[in-house]
């Protein structure tokens, strides 16, 4: 064997040999075991926006709960956030590590449809608790023998709950933009026939592809034809062009659109401008900013009183569900407390917002209904949520001002 | 359809520059640089650090940014393709592609990969024979016109030029005139760095800056470059066009979301037909 | 711990044939592939439709897979190869790619789009019971992964495999000889083609669920990058080559275990720099990758 060909094997063997020993290296931690957790979340890619502030979330969530003595007798939470660039094979890999180097058997984040979509035989195989703050319908269709659990509001109703505000609204001719994706579909499905039903007319409708040189085109047609209002779903960096194609384009018709896409934190208007974002209307599901459970959350994370998080109270409430399932259990494998999901979440029992106080009355052996940050965490057999809403703004003079909160 | 029809003209103006870069580089350096698109990516975000962060007015931010480009496109000359100047076409082709995926996360390393834009005003639109118009589409038509017209005469009249298309056409014969390979190579990546500056400057002002805008344009460019000749910039110039408005044009007959489909049917049919493209030379490999 | 590494030997296994392909048909035939990503979609996609749609078992779905991917890779070659020269033919494959990319998430009554296609099935999926699937389907990924081996090897050393080369080295004295250079290529990029095919099936009866994200530019990155350090054209280096991407890009994740200040959003953009520097520099420095073709020996005596 010549001297190159051992150069490189040495060098694969190290590098394997490292891959393979680096797990064994993290293990610092010789308490009582504690308790993995794994957290895929999107922090790079199309939606890496929004990773950071959930991270942020369940990382402070973990902290309250270990600090105030942990779970199942005084074992800690411990969390592997990882990022899941947005993408579906990654998000399928993490599954895998997480479940068989961490042994987690709870999965937590997983923002995105392809996320979810690829993860989800993964943890019914595997039989561990998979919980997705996303909106496709798919993710809870079918057999999920209790372990797929959605923390977000389920897409069609989001087409519904937006028609309704529509038909309040008044526009007599709407023209629809969808971006090719997979939660904007059945939204803008949904939102067409109901538009149709309700006699008001739909003058064009179209998809888009992400990462197009130019949207020039497509506003060109959908606006060209004049409606009263343009619905557009889809995410920034799409909304950003097609905006200002609108705006130097003229065009009148009012805008509505999705917060992740008008708001995003604010990097939509950063990015167009006042003048721009005069005027757009957008929706969310939002947390009810008015319970108790977010205004802890908003304590929690240290922010101003009327900052509205869209999605990281879901990993709050991911973590606080998790934990509490677990303690009323009286174990962590998720086989025994994905029976107790809906136990925990929709009681009967005592209403408590506070995830601490929450565990004390279930170790006490007194039923509970928690109410989390993100919604009131009551859920379907089947893995959907119910209880959420939508919030409604419009963006004036740079600020989106609130203007409603509805239920489907 | 007029209106349709100067959208069109708009986008071709704006792959025009980095067609002529494309153009100029297969000229002189005989392979299809893959890296162009990134490389307008970074001109880009240098232009924004300077414009939106550092407070400069537009137009000076992108000269900067030109004048910056075109140095560090030497420099990424030397480095990568200088090395392999004598592996043949592919081999720098594929280089090309490692380098495209260097930059575009260089970008993404720095501004992350939420879309930004320039600190500039918006244009609000002016009616101009019954065709809606505003007046940061006629700078860019303005902007690019006369990028074309300066590189035409810098072709075709000035030394360096000619001493241009010299080794374009045949290095040892040059050469053999006392016109050296290496110093025309420095000045052809200058210049298409400042042109592909320039490009990336107006893709920011008309879409947005992140990190795949140039990479978006790629087959686009590729194909208006085909479509005008490999190695004429007229061509460039033309096929730029002529892509821009039927791209356009076909929006009016097929899904909107297909014709990034245009340029690569371009490309077909030129091949097919005309393999010098409109305005090239018939391709004779030596 | 064991499962993992099982796992991610499935997911080296099917990336080393994607790169076996690619060296077949960059490394030994010379026809560089830009959209590689589009036809490793092409033959994921239809591997799964002739499954959900036509209702194939996963044997046939697999050759099903390989016999388009290989009809479409001919065809390309053809129409541009008869009229060009192979300049053009790296910026035609970039388009086909992207092209096959684009109907993949627009052509929703076919593919589903963005939404993806669910419950693919897996060979004898019902057949063995979920927790020993794994070890099964890294026996079977294996098997394949050789077999793909061996097979290029034959036609390597083949007379087809000398009229390959030969073709490569210079197309002119090849043409001069006699032999149909156009042929030959389409027949290589077609071979090419199945094994892309091959690597698309594999991949989606790992994943069971395949969606456009799951192609995007890196694949390409990354196939060429295993090429390039394993040696063009030689087949067991780009086995080894994609083995050290994979092992890389997994085993980073790890460093972050070990390092948490690094920024994942940044990680991500330094690993993709890797990549290319990586490529760039095994390009200038160490071309010949670290195994060596298999040349033919002539024998004097």
């Amino acid at each position: 064997m010549n001297r190159e060909r051992r150069k490189v094997i040495r060098s694969i063997g190290a590098a394997g040999a490292a891959t393979l020993g680096a797990p064994y290296l993290n293990l610092a931690h010789a308490q009582a075991t504690p308790i993995p957790i794994g957290v895929a979340l999107p922090l790079t890619g199309n939606a890496g926006a929004y990773g950071p502030d959930m991270a942020e979330a369940a990382k402070r969530t973990a902290e309250k709960i270990n600090s105030a003595g942990g779970i199942l007798g005084g074992r800690k939470l411990e969390l592997y956030i990882e990022d899941s660039e947005s993408s579906a094979a990654v998000a399928a890999n993490l599954s895998h590590k997480f479940i068989n180097v961490h042994k987690a058997q709870s999965l937590l984040g997983y923002w995105g449809t392809p996320e979810g979509m690829s993860s989800r035989p993964i943890a019914v195989q595997n039989k561990v608790v998979l919980m997705v703050s996303s909106a496709a319908n798919a993710i809870t269709e079918g057999d999920t023998q209790g372990y797929v659990w959605r923390f977000q509001m389920k897409a069609t109703d989001w087409g519904t709950v937006i028609s309704r505000a529509t038909l309040k609204l008044g526009f007599r001719s709407v023209g629809v933009m969808g971006l090719q994706n997979a939660f904007v579909l059945p939204i803008q499905k949904v939102f067409e026939e109901q538009m149709k039903a309700n006699g008001r007319k739909v003058v064009d409708s179209l998809i888009y592809n992400p990462e197009q040189p130019s949207y020039r085109a497509e506003v060109e047609r959908v606006f060209g034809k004049k409606p009263d209002a343009v619905y557009c779903f889809g995410l920034l960096p799409d909304f950003v062009s097609i905006m200002k194609e609108v705006y130097r384009g003229g065009f009148e018709s009012k805008v509505v659109a999705l917060s992740i896409m008008a708001d995003a934190e604010g990097k939509f208007v950063q990015a167009v401008g006042n003048k721009v974002a005069e005027g757009i209307r957008h929706f969310q599901p939002m947390p009810d900013v008015a319970a108790p459970g977010y205004k802890k959350f908003l304590k929690l994370m240290g922010a101003p009183a009327d900052r509205v998080f869209l999605f990281p109270p879901n990993t709050h409430d991911q973590i606080a569900i998790t934990a509490l399932a677990m303690e009323k259990a009286k174990s962590p494998m998720a086989v025994d407390w994905s029976k107790q999901i809906v136990a925990v979440g929709n009681g009967p029992g005592q209403e408590v917002d506070d995830v601490v106080e929450a565990l004390k009355l279930v170790r006490a052996g007194k039923p509970v209904n928690f109410q989390g940050a993100g919604s009131t965490c009551d859920f379907t057999p089947n893995g959907d949520q119910l209880g959420r809403g939508m919030g409604q703004w419009v963006i004036r003079n740079g600020k989106s001002e609130f203007v409603e909160y509805a239920k489907p | 359809m007029l209106q349709t029809a100067f959208n069109g003209v708009v986008t071709g103006v704006i792959m025009a520059l980095p067609a002529l870069a494309v153009t100029l580089l297969f000229g002189v350096l005989k392979f299809p640089n893959f890296a162009v698109g990134a490389m307008m990516t970074v001109a880009a975000y240098l232009a924004f650090a300077l414009n939106a962060q550092l407070g400069w007015p537009l137009a000076a931010a992108t000269v900067a940014a030109a004048v910056a480009m075109g140095a560090l496109c030497i420099g990424i000359d030397q480095l990568t393709f200088r090395p392999l100047r004598e592996r043949g076409a592919i081999t720098l082709m594929v280089a090309s592609l490692g380098l495209g995926f260097i930059l575009e996360n260089v970008a993404r390393f720095a501004y992350g990969n939420t879309a930004r834009s320039f600190a500039i005003e918006l244009a609000r639109p002016f009616r101009f024979a019954d065709v809606r118009m505003n007046h940061e589409q006629m700078i860019t038509i303005a902007v690019s016109s006369a990028a074309m017209i300066a590189m035409w005469v810098l072709l075709t009249r000035l030394p360096m030029g000619r001493a241009m298309r010299a080794v374009a056409d045949n290095p040892s014969l040059a050469l053999v005139r006392g016109i050296e390979s290496p110093r025309v190579i420095r000045w052809t990546w200058f210049l298409a760095g400042v042109l592909l500056a320039l490009g990336g400057v107006l893709i920011g002002m008309d879409r947005a800056l992140e990190p795949p805008m140039g990479s978006n344009y790629l087959i686009s460019v590729f194909g208006a470059a085909i479509l005008g000749g490999l190695g004429s910039p007229l061509g460039a110039f033309v096929g730029a066009l002529v892509i821009g408005v039927v791209s356009e044009l076909s929006t009016l007959v097929i899904a909107p979301n297909y014709r990034i489909g245009i340029p690569l049917l371009a490309i077909a049919v030129i091949l097919v037909f005309r393999p010098q493209g409109l305005f090239g030379q018939p391709y004779i490999r030596r | 711990m064991i499962s993992f590494l099982i796992l991610i030997g499935i997911v080296i296994c099917f990336s080393a044939i994607l790169a076996l392909a690619l060296n077949f048909q960059w490394g030994l035939g010379g026809m560089v592939n830009f959209g590689l990503t589009g036809f490793y979609a092409l033959g994921a996609y239809s591997s799964a439709l002739l499954m959900l749609k036509a209702g194939a078992n996963t044997f046939v779905a697999a050759l099903g897979a390989m016999a388009i991917v290989a009809a479409v890779c001919g065809l390309v070659a053809f129409v541009t190869l008869r009229v060009t020269e192979e300049d053009y033919f790296a910026i035609v494959t970039l388009g086909v790619g992207e092209m096959l990319r684009l109907v993949a998430l627009n052509e929703d009554w076919l593919t589903k789009g963005a939404l993806g296609l669910t419950g693919v099935p897996r060979p004898f999926g019902a057949a063995i019971p979920p927790q020993y699937y794994q070890y099964f389907l890294l026996a079977l990924a294996m098997t394949l992964l050789l077999a793909t081996l061996w097979f290029l090897g034959r036609l390597a050393r083949s007379p087809f495999g000398r009229l390959v080369r030969a073709v490569r080295e210079d197309d002119v004295v090849a043409a001069t000889l006699g032999k149909n250079v156009l042929w030959v290529r389409v027949r290589i990029f077609a071979i090419g083609g199945a094994i892309i095919g091959l690597a698309g099936s594999l991949h989606g009866f790992y994943y069971q669920y395949i969606d456009p994200t799951q192609f995007s530019n890196i694949v390409i990155a990354y196939a060429f990058m295993a090429v390039i350090a394993g040696g063009r054209g030689a087949h067991r280096g780009a086995i080894l080559g994609a083995a050290i991407v994979m092992l890389l890009l997994e085993g980073s994740r790890f460093l972050k275990d070990v390092i948490p200040a690094l920024d994942s959003d940044r990680l991500a953009a330094i690993r993709v720099i890797m990549i290319g520097a990586g490529l760039i520099l095994l390009l200038i420095y160490r071309p010949q990758g670290f195994f060596r073709e298999y040349r033919l020996r002539a024998d004097f005596k």
